[in-house]
């Protein structure tokens, strides 16, 4: 028991500091920063739309389009990332199926850029 | 050979039937009638020179369906030779005859085309009555069989604008199904015992029939009696016996070669030669034997009773017809088939020659039918006269008594008479001789009433009475030939003795000292017998019996007929004593007494005698009633049902529940499933929900969690 | 061994790299200049993929450790999931031309979502049919919505998307249960566990949900809703290509899954299926009536065919699903047939789809009113029409697997159902007087209607052996 809590440590540490960096941080704008308020500034951000409005309002279809783009290679990352922290003991078939994983993803990606999907405009 | 014989006439009906649109009316006829008469030829060559051995003749390969398993053949005997001459000559004579009778028919408007009809009908009719008879099983029989059924529907109807045309028609239709009905029960029981169709597999085991016990309906029957009886009603309902004869008059509405080629000549005669065929059954079945035997005779009697009032010319003779069928199944039903088949033989040439010659009167007067509009035509229509004289003199039975010379008629019925005397149906042989009496009675008035005397009716009709062409009086005259001669040429051959008929059938016979002892095995074979000159004088039968007695030998299925070692009709009938042999003769000069007295001394006498006793009277003209009483009995309560299933079955029940689900139902279901399907994608997203729930449930509770 | 495995998937690769390699090819150049070229390759490269499959391989093979099976089974499917589609493309090439909405990605997702089908088939793991599964269906809701100006198109490809979420997501959550409960995820492995009256209730549940998930693909009720809506708002090519080939690859899958899987506990799953059957049968008969379009009929009566199909699959023996085959077979190739006529029926250029306008069609077309008039018959089942021996079939299956009273209900939903094909048949013979219709001149669309009308006839003399092949493919599957 005293050896699994122990084990916790470095996290109740790192808690603290957080904590701790957080408060000071807070603080420290209390006390420093200029106070200078005006309506836009105290309203909360919210990805350029209004904050408390109609949730079923009318928004630009690209918005969808990048994020479902950003979304794909998102997830590339993660499939990538335990690949490769696993790189040392791979075999070639592990290391090819990646290969061949990343050439269609990047077949996609060819056509999406010159489908011109990319573009705002 | 066989085969062209046989399929001539299908040819004929197809090439006439639906070639006549390119190759004209006239060629479609001629190419009919010529083949049927290439058939004919053909018929004739195979008789004459038919040996009397059975042979079969496979044609094609037809049901193969479990045990049941037969060839289309044919099976050529003597007796299917006798059929395939008598069809054939009398079919390509009512052919030829047709030319002339069907020329400017009144019933059909100017240009409409119904005479390749017509001959199609008839070359289609005889290609199914050839069929019928050639057949070597039962079911290519039955195929034949309701082959004429369709034609004679067909051709009673063939003047559809006539509604009595159409009923006459349905009526043959449908009576003729009840006796079919018969006839497809009496084949699946043979089926369902014997494992087989096949003619020459049930003749084998009809001695095993008559030891079997069949159930059917409410008790036990033994089996060759009890489908004896049930191939028979099918013969009655053909040959339109007692009971199922009510079609026959009435099928008169068709053309008149119609009435001379299927209901007189040939049709008709089906029953009589499904006995005939069917003889080694028969002979195992005294009990049925019986019952024909005496059906036959009442149907002659009662036939020839109405025959005797009525005025139109076509029903005199159909009743005359119905009667000489009664005739053939006395001579059938006692044992002598051969008689029978004699009696059937000569009767279609004289029979079809009566209906031709009626028809040429009927065409020489302008279709009038009615014999109380004749009389005195004798001057007008000569040939006619002749040849109805000729037909006359042979259905009543003309001839030298106690010899063998005579017309044809003569020489058959008094075959059968001697038959029944013989076969010991005393009532078979009185009834016969009392129909001889009314036969000679009607067929001398109907001469009288047509051909002598004052004319009566329109006179107009009278004054442009002429004869008919050559075309129709060719047939005429064959025919005359038939009716003079067919029966003192083949006399021995058909009821000579025992040896003869046996060569003739191809019955195996044996030599026997004396009578009854029978020593099997020897000469197998009529043809290998010496010929023993006898019975050409009148003392055959008994006298030379110590000299050569030959005896039938035959098993079931040798030989065209056959003959059990106790059947000693033929013999018999020819030791019999002379009185019942001119019994025949003696009723025919009566009748022709009477009916001299009645139409030529006394013309008034008639109508004074049916005032006097009305009842009689109608009741004979209203032919026994039969007619009302089955109106009433089955035609009223059958219409009773169907009207009640039609309406109220049919029409409330079945209709009314269908129209319910298919008019209120379903389009309300249809209605529900269209406002489900609401258009929204959360109703969709609901049901499939809905839908996982209920089958999750379902599977929870009652499925087949464990 | 990656070898081997590799050879095994073969045909799957190679229409997966032709689509990728065209793709590119065509976004450099040309772009949709090159449509009509690729509908004709892609065409005639899954045809002879086709054949190629039909007529080499035989036994069975495993690839990826049993995740990948090519049986006869799968074959079957193949070749008819590949000509199908390959006609189905060659269909709507005109069509699509003519209305300026031919892009050159069209063929290459059909050619995706054959490799999906492809892989579905053949799945032999619950990840393998998932993937599979997906990918056919990512391509299916890219082409129903590829009419982006239509609101009907979109609308459908939205529809059918979140529908097709829902169920994928049922799907998985049956996937995770059954894995939960039978520790694996390889079918050969679940069959171990899944043995009869040992079902635990969390592997039923799983069942269950895979039932539904696979229900929703081959639209059997109640998971049917998207069907009429997809296939009115799709374009017609596209909505053919619905009602064949991805029809057939669900059908198959379920198939697979239920024998392959689940073929030890036949008696569970069996009622279920029948119960679908029976529901399907009877809403796709009756909803069809009340239809007057008829891209939405043929919807109705894709589901009820569905129902019959499904009717052999629930008989649970290798009789109904040899059954299933051969009516699956027959039934993409009677739509084929429907769906050539239905791109034939155009008025000033616009493609007309109510029933309406078929009113003495066979005055004007005697031809085509009379091969539409075999195939609404074969549609209908009614003899001698092949449609009559495929109900034949799985009737027969249901009935001798003891299942009488699904065999009956089916007799009786086909009476209903008949209704709404014949009523066709009526208009287009003895109809009001009609509009006249264009006057189609397309060689292909006549030699699919005429071909498939000609094989609805002449394909009673032996069914072109597609009926032995059904056989050898169910022997293959059910053991």
């Amino acid at each position: 028991m005293e050896e699994m809590l122990r084990e916790y440590l470095p996290i109740l540490v790192f808690l603290a500091v957080a904590a701790g960096l957080g408060i000071v941080l807070i603080l420290a704008a209390v006390v420093l920063a200029v106070r200078n308020p005006d309506p836009e500034k105290v309203s909360a951000y919210e990805c350029g739309f209004n904050a408390f409005d109609d949730a079923r309002m009318k928004f630009d279809v690209r918005f969808y389009l990048v994020s479902i783009l950003f979304i794909i290679f998102d997830l590339e990352i993660a499939f990538l990332f335990p690949w490769a922290v696993g790189f040392q003991d791979m075999s070639d078939t592990g290391f090819w199926s990646m290969m061949v994983f990343l050439a269609v993803l990047t077949i996609g990606f060819a056509y999406e850029w010159k489908k011109g999907a990319l573009e705002w405009e | 050979m066989e085969q062209i014989l046989l399929f001539a006439p299908l040819a004929g009906a197809v090439i006439c039937g639906f070639g006549h649109r390119f190759i004209g009316e006239k060629a479609a006829t001629v190419t009919a009638t010529g083949l049927l008469f290439l058939s004919a030829l053909l018929s004739w060559i195979t008789f004459l020179g038919f040996d009397g051995t059975t042979e079969t003749i496979t044609i094609f390969r037809w049901i193969e369906s479990g045990a049941l398993s037969t060839d289309w053949a044919i099976r050529l005997d003597r007796l299917t030779a006798i059929m395939l001459i008598v069809i054939t000559t009398v079919s390509s004579l009512v052919h030829l005859y047709s030319f002339g009778y069907m020329d400017h028919d009144p019933q059909w408007k100017d240009g409409e085309s119904y005479k390749p009809r017509f001959f199609a009908y008839l070359s289609f009719f005889t290609f199914a009555m050839l069929m019928l008879v050639t057949s070597d099983n039962l079911v290519q029989m039955f195929f034949g069989w309701e082959g004429v059924g369709v034609a004679s529907y067909l051709l009673i109807g063939f003047y559809y604008r006539k509604p009595s045309a159409n009923a006459a028609a349905m009526k043959a239709f449908i009576v003729n199904r009840v006796g079919d009905f018969g006839f497809a029960l009496g084949i699946f029981g043979l089926f369902f015992l014997t494992d087989s169709i096949n003619l020459s597999e049930i003749f084998e085991a009809a001695p095993v029939l008559a030891e079997t016990q069949l159930t059917f309906l409410w008790g036990e029957w033994n089996a060759a009696n009890l489908l004896a009886v049930l191939l028979f009603i099918g013969a009655m309902g053909k040959s339109a016996q007692l009971i199922l004869h009510t079609w026959l008059p009435d099928a008169m509405e068709g053309p008149t070669p119609v009435s001379a080629l299927i209901h007189a000549a040939t049709m008709v005669t089906a029953g009589v030669f499904l006995v005939c065929r069917m003889s080694p059954l028969i002979e195992f079945a005294p009990e049925a034997a019986a019952f024909i035997t005496v059906l036959g005779a009442c149907t002659a009697f009662f036939a020839a009773t109405v025959g005797l009032v009525q005025t139109d010319i076509k029903r005199v003779i159909a009743y005359s017809t119905c009667s000489q069928l009664g005739y053939m199944f006395v001579a059938a039903g006692v044992g002598m088939y051969s008689a029978a088949m004699f009696h059937l033989f000569t009767h279609a040439f004289f029979k079809a020659m009566l209906f031709l010659g009626a028809g040429s009167v009927i065409h020489a007067m302008h279709h009038e039918q009615d014999m109380m509009n004749y009389g005195g035509l004798r001057k007008k229509i000569p040939y006619t006269f002749w040849a109805m004289m000729i037909g006359t003199l042979a259905i009543t039975g003309v001839g030298i008594p106690l010899t063998h010379i005579g017309f044809a008629g003569f020489l058959s019925k008094d075959a059968i008479i001697e038959s029944a005397f013989a076969g010991g149906s005393m009532f078979g042989f009185w009834a016969l001789v009392i129909a001889a009496f009314m036969t000679s009675f009607y067929s001398w008035r109907l001469m009288f009433l047509t051909f002598y005397g004052k004319p009566r009716g329109d006179k107009h009709t009278h004054d442009h009475a002429h004869e008919s062409p050559m075309v129709m009086l060719i047939p005429l005259g064959v025919l005359a030939l038939g009716a003079v001669f067919s029966g003192m040429l083949w006399y021995n051959s058909f009821f000579g003795h025992a040896d003869k008929v046996g060569k003739f059938y191809g019955i195996p016979v044996a030599e026997a000292a004396t009578k009854g002892e029978v020593t099997l095995g020897t000469d197998s074979h009529g043809g290998l017998l010496h010929d023993a000159e006898e019975g050409d004088g009148e003392d055959h039968g008994a006298a030379k019996e110590a000299e050569h007695h030959y005896v039938f030998a035959g098993k079931p299925g040798e030989g065209a007929l056959y003959f059990a070692p106790d059947n000693h009709v033929l013999d018999d009938a020819h030791a019999a004593p002379k009185w019942v042999k001119v019994s025949p003769f003696i009723a025919m000069l009566l009748g022709l007494a009477l009916s001299f007295w009645f139409y030529i001394v006394n013309p008034s006498l008639p109508k004074r005698l049916a005032a006097a006793h009305q009842p009689l009277y109608l009741f004979l003209k209203n032919k026994w009633y039969f007619d009302e009483l089955y109106d009433a009995i089955f035609v009223k309560p059958a219409l009773a049902i169907g009207r009640f299933f039609w309406k109220r079955g049919d029409g409330n029940t079945i209709d009314g529940f269908l129209n319910g689900v298919a008019m209120g139902i379903v389009p309300f279901f249809t209605k529900l499933a269209g406002r489900a399907q609401s258009g929204f994608i959360f109703t969709y997203a609901f049901w499939m929900v809905l839908g996982i729930a209920a089958l999750v449930t379902w599977m929870t509770i009652g499925g087949g969690a464990h | 061994m990656i070898q081997a495995d590799l050879s095994v998937i073969l045909p799957e690769i190679i229409l997966a790299v032709y689509a990728m390699a065209a793709l590119l090819l065509a976004v450099y150049t040309g772009k949709d200049k090159l449509a009509a070229v690729l509908v004709w390759s892609t065409a005639g490269l899954m045809a002879a993929l086709g054949i190629w499959i039909g007529t080499n391989g035989g036994g069975t093979q495993e690839a990826f450790g049993g995740m990948f099976i090519d049986d006869g089974f799968a074959r079957f499917a193949k070749v008819a999931i590949l000509l199908s589609a390959a006609a189905v493309l060659l269909m709507g090439l005109e069509y699509m031309a003519r209305r300026n909405m031919l892009r050159f990605e069209f063929p290459l997702l059909v050619a995706l979502s054959a490799v999906g089908m492809m892989m579905m088939v053949s799945a032999g793991d619950l990840m393998a049919l998932y993937m599979g599964l997906e990918l056919q269906s990512l391509a299916l809701y890219v082409i129903a919505s590829m009419r982006r100006d239509s609101v009907k198109s979109t609308e459908a490809g939205l529809k059918y998307f979140v529908l097709g979420a829902l169920s994928s997501g049922l799907l998985l959550y049956g996937a995770s249960l059954v894995y939960g409960f039978a520790g694996t995820t390889k079918f050969a492995g679940i069959i171990q566990v899944a043995q009869h009256g040992e079902v635990s209730i969390g592997l039923l549940f799983g069942l269950v949900f895979l039932i539904s998930g696979l229900a929703f693909k081959v639209s059997a009720v109640p998971f049917h809703m998207w069907t009429p809506d997809v296939y009115q708002g799709a374009p017609t090519p596209v909505t053919a290509f619905f009602a064949s080939a991805p029809k057939m690859a669900a059908m198959g899958l379920f198939a697979r899954v239920m024998h392959d899987a689940f073929g030890n506990a036949i008696g569970d799953w069996s009622q279920v299926v029948a119960v679908l059957s029976l529901l399907s049968m009877f809403v796709g008969a009756v909803a069809a009536i009340g239809q007057r379009d008829i891209k939405r009929l043929m919807a109705y009566s894709s589901i009820a065919h569905m129902g019959y199909a499904l009717m052999g699959l629930a008989s649970g023996t290798q009789m109904g699903v040899e059954a299933m085959l051969v009516y699956m077979a027959i039934y993409v190739s009677m739509n084929i047939g429907t769906f050539a006529f239905i791109l034939m029926l155009q008025k000033d250029g616009q493609p007309i789809t109510s029933i309406d306008a078929l009113h003495q069609y066979s005055r004007r077309e005697p031809g085509k009113a009379l091969a539409m008039l075999v195939l609404l018959f074969s549609l209908a089942g009614v003899p001698p029409m092949l449609g009559f021996f495929g109900k034949l079939y799985v009737l027969r299956a249901a009935y001798e697997a003891g299942l009488a009273w699904l065999a009956i209900a089916g007799v009786v939903a086909s009476v209903i159902g008949a209704f709404y094909y014949l009523r066709i048949v009526y208009y287009m013979y003895f109809g009001d007087e009609g509009e006249d219709l264009d006057r189609s001149n397309s060689p292909i669309l006549w030699v699919f209607l005429m071909g498939s009308a000609a094989v609805m006839v002449f394909g009673i003399i032996n069914m072109f052996g597609v009926d032995s092949a059904a056989a050898a493919a169910a022997a293959a599957l059910v053991r």
